[in-house]
């Protein structure tokens, strides 16, 4: 996609008068500090692209300029007035409009309706309704998104959703736009769509801050650029005066970087060990998938593609219609007909939303990893207590668990940490079979360099991995194979030397034909 | 589409039957309205009296509905009051209690806001989880109310007001019978057009979301739990009316009813779901069950397994529920040949 001419010219440079600054914004999170003394300015019809990990602060630090977060110090500017600190309603009015990571669109009402949603016209009390659908149509001409004023949002697509609520920010009339990782969930096409928007947008005017993880896109749009590491402002620049590679270094640190490139050697693959067959299940529509004993599988695709659905049904988390699953261990082949009998052959599940389905948040640590483990830590049906302790804390250290303190509540700590936890409870089983659905989400990127290891390891150990990830990257660094999943089906199955970036694309987005398997 | 133009994201409009059948689709009234014709349809086959004598059902359904349709308000939110039917009471034996009428009347109401208001504050004030807090205010309210009562039924001062309240004055609308679809057309007017009463779907659906939209979502729980607390003192005033006494004993099946009449009718308990008109559904069914059950002869013990079944089912039919149910049945019977070697 080239670069329009028009919106270029008309675009500000970084020179411009600020419209908001943050001004050594602090925020502390009980002992944590969050935003740790953070300065930016945004001119107008400028993009501004703010990088970092998860957990350096990108988002606290939108949430202060949007008033939902009162700042510990510092305060926030909108042209050269501080602002009520900690008031959305006053952000609002100085036309902040925040596009929040998490959809906060309320399902049963209307598209219209959340659009205006706590700026209702009203007329004592009653909803003006035609205004209401004047004002909503009216912002989504605006972004040029065609969709059905009344359809309540549960029945919205996921990327349609996204699509209402920056209809919702700019329904507000902003001066400053701000998206937290909008392009999460949507395709390369909606990706695309919803740039262009943006680059029109700001041709407008507009000042816009631009939070992302993929730095193609920050390149792609952004003016300037600023980089966050754990709440720190580590640098800012104009996108003009920086390589990609050089913004991933100031994001991670040098160190962590050089990890991040090794790649695994690939390991002599075994015998088949976990065999699946004609795997239907709501989403999933008939399967096959075969994981051999040290061997890395990868399922990737696009969010929704039923790629959770179909592992969940490999190891009965989930019903499957038909299909047949067997492992395959010690000679004997053995069909795994429920979560159970998954369990007692020797699978793991790693699910994808490990604060609800991979973690018991109010246990301790220790507790959680002798969860799976129960039945080797007991005596006559009674845990023992001091084998719990050793047994945990010789697993948390073998997953690097920071801090190390296995008798605290897993609630307590970070998303990364917590994902150690999870893959520690499996490692205690000695798992054949270990199946992993989004196991770097939400992970900071020195997490992430941790648990690659840890699955290398458990490859590399002889147990059969089969791993979902959004992450292209991750995938790309990860997996032997890579069956690309569209619509239930695998569209495409890639070897490790075929497999780039493009190729997984072009399969999960329906582009090219299918062609191996 | 090609890149140019954009993407496509919005869907087609379709013809008339499509477009009736994503206003179908848009509904959660669906089943409420499905299992009332069923319950129709049975009843007018064996018990056809319960439509000739549509007098006493739609009594019996005022009866069972209005304090229901106050709770929906609440549900909505996301939040319980599991003191309605306590509230009834004694806003019941206050206004026997006063020998002035109308005092009486007025009084009961006010009492009814004041404990809504109440209940709210511990809720949204004191931040105690809204099934804890309204359970605490029925075991209080009912206590309260046999100790005003001294333990007995309190005779009206006015009988003949009582006498003359049971009979119809509208057509054959007894003046229970208005009040209760006034309420109704008052409620759903509320939910559907009023911005206050629509922000509660948003305050049940995705409270962050109104928090962050700038709703007032403490004075929107105030306004649910004074609405439930209002329209059961109105229970009670009708009640103590119709039976020209406050007996402190007083609609101990109105709080179970009223919560089966809102699930019945769609309502989602965790809130953000279901509609007035989706308890009004489910509140005619339930009336009409009772009035065609009891004429029938059937005791009422075994109307209430009967109604525990419906109840059951309502939920049940659910197409997140039913896809849980069928699944959970079809592993049932894998599991048991499962584990077996093969091969």
């Amino acid at each position: 996609m080239s670069e329009n001419p028009t919106t270029e010219t008309t675009r500000q440079d970084a020179g411009g008068r600020a419209i908001i600054e943050a001004r050594n914004v602090v925020k502390r999170f009980g002992g944590a500090t969050a935003v740790d003394d953070v300065s930016i300015e945004v001119a107008p019809g400028e993009i501004y692209g703010l990088v970092g990990e998860n957990g350096a602060g990108k988002s606290t630090l939108m949430r202060v300029l949007a008033g939902i977060l009162t700042p510990d110090h510092g305060s926030v500017v909108v042209d050269g007035r501080e602002l009520e600190a900690g008031s959305t309603r006053a952000a609002l009015e100085a036309g902040i409009s925040l596009v929040h990571q998490e959809l906060s669109l309320v399902p049963e009402l209307t598209v219209a309706e959340n659009i205006v949603l706590g700026t209702t016209p009203v007329q004592a009390g009653f909803i003006k309704k035609r205004e209401m659908k004047k004002i909503a149509s009216d912002a989504l001409e605006e972004i040029r998104v065609q969709v059905d004023l009344d359809e309540p949002i549960v029945r919205l697509s996921v990327a349609l959703r996204q699509f209402v609520e920056i209809a919702r920010a700019i329904a507000r009339k902003p001066r400053v736009l701000i998206l937290d990782e909008p392009t999460a969930t949507l395709t390369p096409a909606e990706t695309d769509y919803l740039l262009d928007m943006l680059e029109r947008l700001a041709g407008q005017g507009l000042a816009i801050i631009y939070i992302s993880h993929r730095i193609p896109e920050i390149f792609r749009i952004c003016n300037r650029v600023s980089v966050l590491r754990d709440g720190h402002l580590v640098d800012t620049v104009s996108i003009s005066d920086i390589k990609p590679n050089e913004i991933v270094d100031k994001m991670v640190g040098r160190e962590l970087k050089q990890e991040l490139e090794t790649s695994r050697t690939k390991v002599a693959a075994g015998d088949v060990v976990l065999q699946a067959r004609g795997i239907k299940a709501p989403g999933v529509n008939g399967i096959d998938l075969d994981v051999r004993a040290g061997e890395i599988v990868g399922l990737g695709g696009l969010v929704g593609a039923g790629r959770t659905e179909l592992v969940r049904a490999i190891v009965g988390a989930d019903i499957k219609s038909a299909g047949t699953v067997t492992i395959n261990t010690d000679g004997t082949m053995r069909r795994v007909n429920s979560y159970r009998s998954a369990i007692s052959h020797g699978f793991a599940y790693v699910p994808e939303e490990r604060r609800t389905d991979g973690l018991a948040l109010t246990m301790t640590v220790s507790d959680n990893i002798a969860l799976p483990n129960r039945s080797q830590l007991s005596r006559y049906s009674v845990l023992m207590r001091g084998k719990i302790g050793t047994f945990a804390k010789e697993l948390a250290d073998a997953v690097g668990l920071r801090p190390p303190e296995i008798q605290r509540e897993a609630g307590d700590f970070s998303g990364g940490n917590q994902q150690k936890v999870v893959l520690a409870k499996w490692l205690g089983r000695k798992p054949d079979v270990i199946i992993l659905d989004e196991p770097t989400r939400g992970v900071d990127v020195g997490a992430k360099v941790e648990i690659h290891r840890l699955v290398r390891d458990l490859a590399e150990g002889g147990t059969a991995v089969l791993v979902v990830s959004s992450d292209l990257p991750e995938l790309l660094d990860l997996a032997d194979v890579i069956h690309v999943v569209r619509d239930g089906r695998i569209a495409g199955t890639l070897s490790r030397d075929e497999a780039d970036e493009k190729s997984v694309m072009s399969l999960a987005s329906g582009e090219s034909q299918v062609r191996g398997l | 589409m090609s890149q140019a133009q954009g993407i496509q994201l919005g869907q087609e409009q379709g013809g008339l039957v499509s477009r009736i059948r994503v206003t179908i689709a848009r509904r959660t009234e669906g089943r409420a309205l499905a299992l009332l014709i069923l319950v129709a349809i049975a009843t007018w086959i064996t018990e056809p009296t319960a439509f000739t004598a549509w007098e006493v059902t739609l009594g019996r359904v005022a009866l069972i509905g209005l304090v229901a349709l106050g709770l929906t308000a609440v549900i909505l939110m996301g939040e319980l009051d599991l003191s309605v039917a306590s509230t009834l009471a004694v806003c019941g034996v206050v206004m026997a209690s006063i020998d002035n009428l109308a005092l009486g009347v007025v009084a009961a109401l006010a009492v009814g806001l004041i404990i809504g208001v109440v209940n709210a504050f511990f809720v949204v004030v004191v931040g105690i989880n809204s099934f804890i807090a309204s359970l605490g205010m029925l075991f209080f309210l009912r206590g309260a109310a046999f100790v005003i009562s001294n333990e007995e039924p309190v005779r009206l001062a006015s009988r003949d007001a009582g006498i003359a309240f049971g009979k119809p004055f509208l057509g054959p609308l007894t003046p229970r019978m208005v009040i209760f679809i006034v309420a109704f057309i008052a409620l759903q007017v509320f939910v559907t057009r009023v911005r206050a009463g629509r922000e509660f779907y948003a305050v049940g659906g995705n409270r962050e979301a109104a928090y962050d939209a700038g709703i007032p979502v403490r004075r929107r729980i105030f306004t649910g739990f004074m609405i439930s607390g209002f329209v059961a003192a109105l229970a009670g005033v009708i009640n103590t009316l119709e039976r020209t006494a406050a007996d402190p004993t007083a609609g101990s099946t109105v709080l179970l009813a009223s919560f089966a009449a809102a699930i019945i009718g769609g309502v989602l308990l965790t809130g953000g779901r279901g509609s007035i008109f989706g308890t009004l559904l489910g509140a005619t069914s339930l009336g009409i069950l009772q009035v065609a059950l009891t004429l029938t002869g059937v005791q009422v013990d075994v109307q209430n397994i009967v109604i525990g079944l419906v109840l059951l089912l309502a939920v049940i039919t659910d197409p997140n529920s039913l896809r849980t149910v069928v699944g959970s049945a079809r592993s049932l019977f894998q599991g048991r040949s499962g584990s077996h070697p093969v091969g």
